[in-house]
Parts: structure tokens; sequence; C-alpha cells
């Protein structure tokens, strides 16, 4: 059990200049602003040039989630770096579409790491 | 799809847990009706939406504010309203523009009302400056869901 549970909860992973986030469950205004301090937070360090953000655990997202996002897009451009998406499902998919997050995110299909 | 007639009123405080509470309330009321996955989908993220707009501007963050939802069903036809006594808009068709957004600082994006009016039939908001707002969709139970626009 513990290693599985260690594994439904990893929520952070560097490797080289790459910050992986394993977002999970619904982002909506209350949590996207939760997400916002962590991922800021762990952002200090200023050799992460890519934040990929996972989505395969997110079941929901609304336009805060979009905003959440936007952020963190400023926050890696204005350092030269960039921001990924992976394992987005079908109703993420089409909030991304909507918010037009397509054209300045790259999106990867599988999950990241996988 | 089974048509049903329903109702339902709901008021709870303008806070952001809320927010996840009235989309699984919203989902439970719609369980009765059985509609496709992809409709209710819709109508959580609108109600999400909705409800957000509460929290962040009628009430500007103010905890001791209430929001009212009421949802109706019969025909084949949801009817939900999101009401609120806060501070209310001045310019709807305004506020309504894609990308219009007071709070750019706070990471707010302006889509709350597109995305209502993409995954709704019908969204029509009326609002008192100083008095609230009240954000009135329809939504169609038996109608395939939409495409992304």
């Amino acid at each position: 059990m513990g290693a599985k549970s260690d594994v439904e909860t990893k929520r952070w992973r560097r490797q080289g200049d790459t910050l992986t986030v394993y977002l999970a469950g619904e982002i909506d205004h209350c949590q996207a602003e939760r997400l916002r301090e962590e991922i800021e937070e762990r952002l200090r360090d200023a050799s992460v040039r890519c934040l990929r953000l996972d989505f395969s655990r997110v079941s929901f997202m609304d336009s805060s989630g979009i905003g959440m996002i936007i952020g963190r897009y400023k926050t890696m451009t204005a350092r030269g770096g960039r921001v990924t998406a992976c394992a987005l499902k079908p109703p993420v998919d089409r909030l991304f579409r909507m918010g037009g997050l397509h054209k300045i995110i790259a999106i990867e299909e599988e999950r990241c790491g996988a | 799809m089974r048509r049903m007639n329903n109702h339902m009123e709901l008021t709870f405080p303008a806070i952001a847990p809320n927010e996840a509470f009235a989309r699984m309330a919203i989902s439970a009321f719609l369980v009765s009706a059985d509609p496709p996955v992809s409709i209710v989908a819709e109508v959580r993220t609108a109600v999400s939406e909705a409800v957000t707009n509460a929290v962040v501007h009628a009430y500007q963050g103010a905890p001791e504010g209430a929001v009212t939802m009421r949802a109706a069903l019969g025909g084949g036809l949801l009817r939900v309203e999101i009401e609120d006594a806060g501070c209310g808009i001045e310019d709807v068709p305004r506020a309504m523009e894609p990308l219009f957004t007071t709070r750019p600082d706070e990471e707010r994006t302006g889509l709350g009302f597109s995305l209502m009016q993409s995954f709704m039939d019908a969204v029509r908001v009326t609002s008192r400056p100083g008095r609230g707002t009240r954000v009135a969709m329809e939504k169609r139970l038996d109608a395939p869901a939409r495409e992304a626009t």
C-alpha cells in the first residue's frame, strides 16, 4: 500500500531544469489560488526553466484554472522559460482550447514522464 | 434522459469552497433526469463560473454575503439561477464581453460569461448596482453536447 499511495500522492518532480507538477482534482477559483501560491513558491528557484503541468488526475477545470495557467506562463516566459502540459482529459482539453491555451502552451499526449 | 419535473433552492455563504459545493449540488439535482455526462459537465462549468463571479466580484470576498441557487426541471429543460445581493454590475453588456475583467491582477480571465454562453442554451443576466445580480440559464438536457467554439 505504501508504494502505491506514494505514487498516487506524488505532486512534484524535478529533473534537470524541468519542474513537473502533478495536478489533481478540480481546478476552480478556490483551488487555483492555492495552486498559484504553491507553484510560485517552487518557481522561486530560478534554475527551473520548464514548468510541466500533468493533468492526468484533473477531472474539472473552469476559467479560474485558465487564469492560473496563464499566470504561470507569464512567470516562466519572463525568465526565458516555458510551460508544457500533458494528459488533458476531454473536458480540460476543451477549456484549454476555449481559453486559447493551445496557442501558447505545448501539449504532450502522454502523462509527463510516464 | 428521463423527462420529469423537479425543483430546488439552496442558499449558501459566498465563500470559495462553496464553488465546489454548488457544482456537486447541481450534479446531484440532475441525477434524477439522467442526462448525458457531457451535458452535466457543461452545466457544472456554467454554475461554477456564475458562483465564482458572486464570490469574487459581487461580495469581493466578504464571507457574510449569500448566494442562492435555484434549479427547475421540466419538459427536458433545466433552468438554473444563481442570485446574489452583492454590489451589482453597472454595465452588464460590457461585463459579458469576452476577456473583460476588472481583476486582471488576480489572474481573472474575463471568460466566465463567455463559458456560460458557450455551455448553456440561454444566459440572461439582470443586475442592479448596489442590489445584486441574477444569472438565469437554460439547458436542454436531451440535446447533444455543444462542440467547442
